[in-house]
């Protein structure tokens, strides 16, 4: 990688001048610079408006900052003190069990559905492939709150259209978004809407399985269940990964369903009260920038390990078809 | 892609200097500081300038020693945050745009600039503003739970009302009080006022064939009984029907198809001290400063009203008032209840979706709670912050705001005003809106009865406690089979706690 980026042509392959002997040797001093200088305003940017931030934060976790001084008593260096009260702090315990719980829902609906959905749409025997695809593609293009409204008076106890729609069946719907044990469900249900990225990429990673690997498969005298198992999975295992990585970083980032719902409380009686949640109100409702900081990096370091969990387990379950350069 | 590379390859052949030509070390350091500066200016765009030149006003304001200047000189700039009370709804920017403009000509030494946030992220933006440093210099209108967010953040008035002889005798003495501080500082001069009175729907009385409540304070109900909370509660069971017409004083009646309501305390999830104060003034803190309370009127309240929500089934619970059928919780508005409990700033809703008045409404006098009739009060005010560069040109803006810009504002915010001279014209405004013949002596006389300590009141840990109360609010209006006292008993042990921790 490092010789195409320098030399501009990958290492190994005859020089287009047709005479490497006669194409001089690379500059890499101004190669390097002029590299540098295109990448400086991403880097400039990265700095500024990621590096610095994280770091300025990772410090304000140490201190008593708060956004509204409302005693003029200042900033102090309070050591671990935030770190020791989020590990005692029974609502960072809460809202992390909160998140924990839905992530029982949210994973396998951004994961199975999806997957589900693009083995369907990629059907031989589907009418309107095209016209289904962009059907569930849809509200991936509807801007979030404005859906997340919609979808509060769908799921309105009183006179949504889902409540009326089972009591067509017979069932009385419950108040979806104010009792403890539905609001997680609905959240749930809200989470459909999601799938339509992760549908288009399970939708080019089933098309690019291979025909040839199929009809090898069928020749062997693989059923449907063995051309999944056998064929499909194992070569769409890259883009499954990828997707599993997204759907971890959405989780850990989510935010915008419960603030707007919930008015940024959290409530019912806190079933909603997510970890972001929690991190926003301490930080920006009660102005405690220095225990939000600690609330941030938390959750960041939560992230980041699951993460390295999960491209450690790649070498279990990830096939890739070609290696990395070393 | 290819193509490209084979291309820049071939570059280096050909030229004579035997090298592609890439930039010289100049080029380099400028193109660093050129992407430095960008982010820099990106980074300072909000910052508020000290002071900018712009063209010469046309007029000074009165009172202004700014009319021999020069129509050259460096104009100060001064930031106007709105959005953290009302202000940033649609239609209201427009119109403060216009007050801006008007001030900015009328005077040669400062330049307004307004900046105007959606009021739910209002308070966010504040807090973020004044942490890096870029506070504005005014914010308003702001109500008291608005200027308590921001508790000791607000610039003491008082030396500059007399060193710019503003003259306060305009306001009621106790109006001017009530804007002090807990610390006695003149943090705020009196803008515009909102009491709060029982709104009732003319169509459903009628239909009920119930006499209308009464309209002046202390006078009784028709039928001879005292006008107060019990007879309110009885009232409101008798407008309160089922789909089948029957009304919740009878057997027939179906609690699980109410399709009428006889009260609603509008927007009531606010929070159960908003409700509370319908039967007298309180506070969640001694006078101590410290000790966690309930006020006994309040602990009532919170029954009284509870039981209206799940025995009577007068009153609408939280999942009535999300629906289509009370429009999203401005209950009253949809002409499904009867009596409402709220200020003159709901008169913002008052319109149909098609911005029709509605005109099935009056206005009726607060019933007594064991013989003590409370208003509950809110107030707006503009306020000064204290990290202001420019005192003296801010509390200039603000004079403004009170005096020669005060009729337009008050118009915009729907406010009563403070200024009692003005308060002819605005009912004159709102008898143009409201055709119904609306009494409006109902608001004047309601200001006699002010609820001091005031609902939103200061109390430590201001954000944490507001943030307690308002959970035990939304369980209050969403869960039936409460022990209200218990409940009662759990908010003040916790806000006991939060009070503890406030330092």
């Amino acid at each position: 990688m490092t010789d195409l980026l320098e030399s501009g042509f990958p290492a190994g392959l005859p020089s287009p001048a047709g005479n490497s002997k006669a194409a001089p040797p690379p500059r890499r001093g101004r190669s390097r610079r002029t590299g540098l200088l295109f990448v400086t305003p991403w880097l400039l940017g990265l700095l500024l408006f990621y590096v610095g931030p994280m770091v300025a934060t990772l410090a304000m976790s140490f201190t008593d900052y708060h956004y509204i001084d409302e005693t003029g008593r200042g900033t102090h260096f309070i050591g671990l003190a935030n770190w020791r009260r989020l590990v005692t702090d029974p609502q960072v315990a809460h809202s992390a069990l909160v998140t924990l719980k839905f992530a029982l829902l949210f994973v396998p609906i951004s994961m199975v559905l999806p997957l589900g959905l693009a083995y369907l749409l990629t059907s031989r025997h589907l009418w309107g492939r095209g016209f289904f695809r962009a059907v569930f593609f849809l509200p991936a293009i509807v801007p979030a709150v404005s859906g997340l409204f919609v979808w509060r008076g769908f799921l309105s106890a009183e006179d949504g259209w889902f409540n009326r729609i089972l009591s067509l069946v017979g069932i009385h719907g419950p108040d979806w978004l104010n009792t403890q044990q539905w609001v997680l469900p609905a959240y749930g249900l809200i989470a459909t809407w999601g799938v339509g990225n992760a549908i288009l990429i399970f939708i080019s990673a089933l098309n690019g399985v291979p025909k040839d690997l199929y009809e090898s498969a069928r020749l062997d005298g693989a059923g449907a269940w063995g051309l999944f198992r056998n064929v499909t999975w194992p070569m769409i295992s890259p883009i499954t990964f990828y997707n599993l990585v997204l759907t971890l970083v959405t989780l850990g980032q989510y935010f915008i369903v419960p603030f707007v719902l919930s008015n940024g409380t959290g409530d019912p009686d806190g079933a909603a009260k997510f970890y972001t949640l929690e991190f926003y109100r301490q930080t920006f409702r009660f102005y405690d920038a220095g225990y939000g900081s600690a609330l941030a990096w938390l959750m960041f370091a939560v992230v980041m390990t699951l993460t390295g969990l999960l491209f450690w387990s790649q070498r279990f379950w990830v096939h890739y078809e070609y290696q990395e350069r070393r | 892609m290819l193509s490209t590379r084979t291309s820049a390859m071939s570059e280096p052949a050909a030229n004579a200097r035997g090298g592609r030509r890439v930039p010289g070390r100049g080029a380099l350091v400028a193109a660093v500081a050129l992407a430095a500066s960008l982010g820099l200016v990106a980074c300072s765009s909000s910052a508020t300038p000290a002071a900018d030149k712009s063209p010469a006003g046309t007029s000074s304001p009165a009172g202004s020693s700014s009319a021999s200047k020069p129509a050259n000189a460096k104009r100060v700039t001064v930031t106007w945050f709105v959005g953290l009370g009302t202000g940033a709804d649609q239609g209201q920017p427009t119109a403060e745009k216009k007050v801006v403009d008007a001030f900015n000509a009328s005077q040669t030494e400062i330049t307004l600039k307004m900046n105007v946030v959606a009021n739910k992220s209002a308070a966010d933006t504040l807090a973020t503003q004044v942490a890096g440093g870029n506070a504005p210099d005014i914010v308003g209108p702001v109500g008291i739970k608005g200027a308590n967010q921001f508790d000791g953040q607000w610039l003491n008035l008082a030396p500059l009302i007399q060193s710019q002889k503003f003259d306060t005798s305009i306001y009621d003495a106790a109006q001017l009080s009530a804007s002090r501080d807990r610390a006695g500082a003149q943090t705020a001069l009196p803008f515009g006022v909102y009491p709060s009175f029982i709104w009732f729907n003319k169509e459903l009385f009628d239909e009920a064939n119930l006499p209308y409540p009464p309209q002046k304070f202390g006078e009784k109900y028709a039928d001879g009984r005292e006008w107060n909370t019990d007879t309110l509660r009885d009232i409101a069971k008798k407008l309160t029907t089922d789909a089948s017409g029957n009304d919740a004083t009878g057997s027939a009646f179906d609690p699980t198809k109410v399709v009428q309501w006889g009260f609603d305390p509008q927007f009531g999830e606010e929070g159960p001290q908003y409700n509370g104060a319908l039967f007298g003034a309180g506070s969640f803190v001694g006078a101590d400063g410290k000790t966690a309370q309930i006020p006994a009127p309040w602990l009532a309240e919170w029954k009284w009203y509870y039981d209206m929500i799940w025995k009577d089934h007068s009153a609408p619970s939280q999942k009535q008032l999300q629906s289509d059928t009370l429009n999203k919780g401005n209950a009253f508005e949809t002409g499904k209840v009867g009596m409402a409990f709220t200020h003159t700033w709901y008169l913002c809703c008052m319109k149909d979706s098609k911005e029709k008045p509605q005109t099935f409404w009056d206005l009726a006098a607060n019933p007594s709670y064991k013989g003590k009739i409370t208003d509950k009060l809110h107030s707006d005010t503009f306020r000064v912050f204290k990290s202001t560069k420019h005192p003296g040109e801010a509390f200039k803006v603000l004079s403004y705001f009170l005096t020669n810009g005060a009729p337009e504002l008050l118009k915009i915010y729907n406010a009563m005003p403070a200024n009692q001279a003005l308060q002819a014209g605005y009912f004159k405004s709102l008898d143009a809106t409201w055709t119904q013949g609306v009494n409006w002596q109902v608001a004047v006389d309601a200001l006699q009865h002010p609820d001091i300590p005031n609902h939103e009141g200061w109390m430590p840990n201001f954000n944490k406690s507001n943030d307690r109360i308002h959970k035990f609010g939304t369980r209050f209006l969403s869960t039936p089979g409460l022990n209200i006292d218990a409940e009662a008993a759990k908010v003040r042990a916790d806000l006991q706690t939060l009070f503890a921790a406030a330092k």
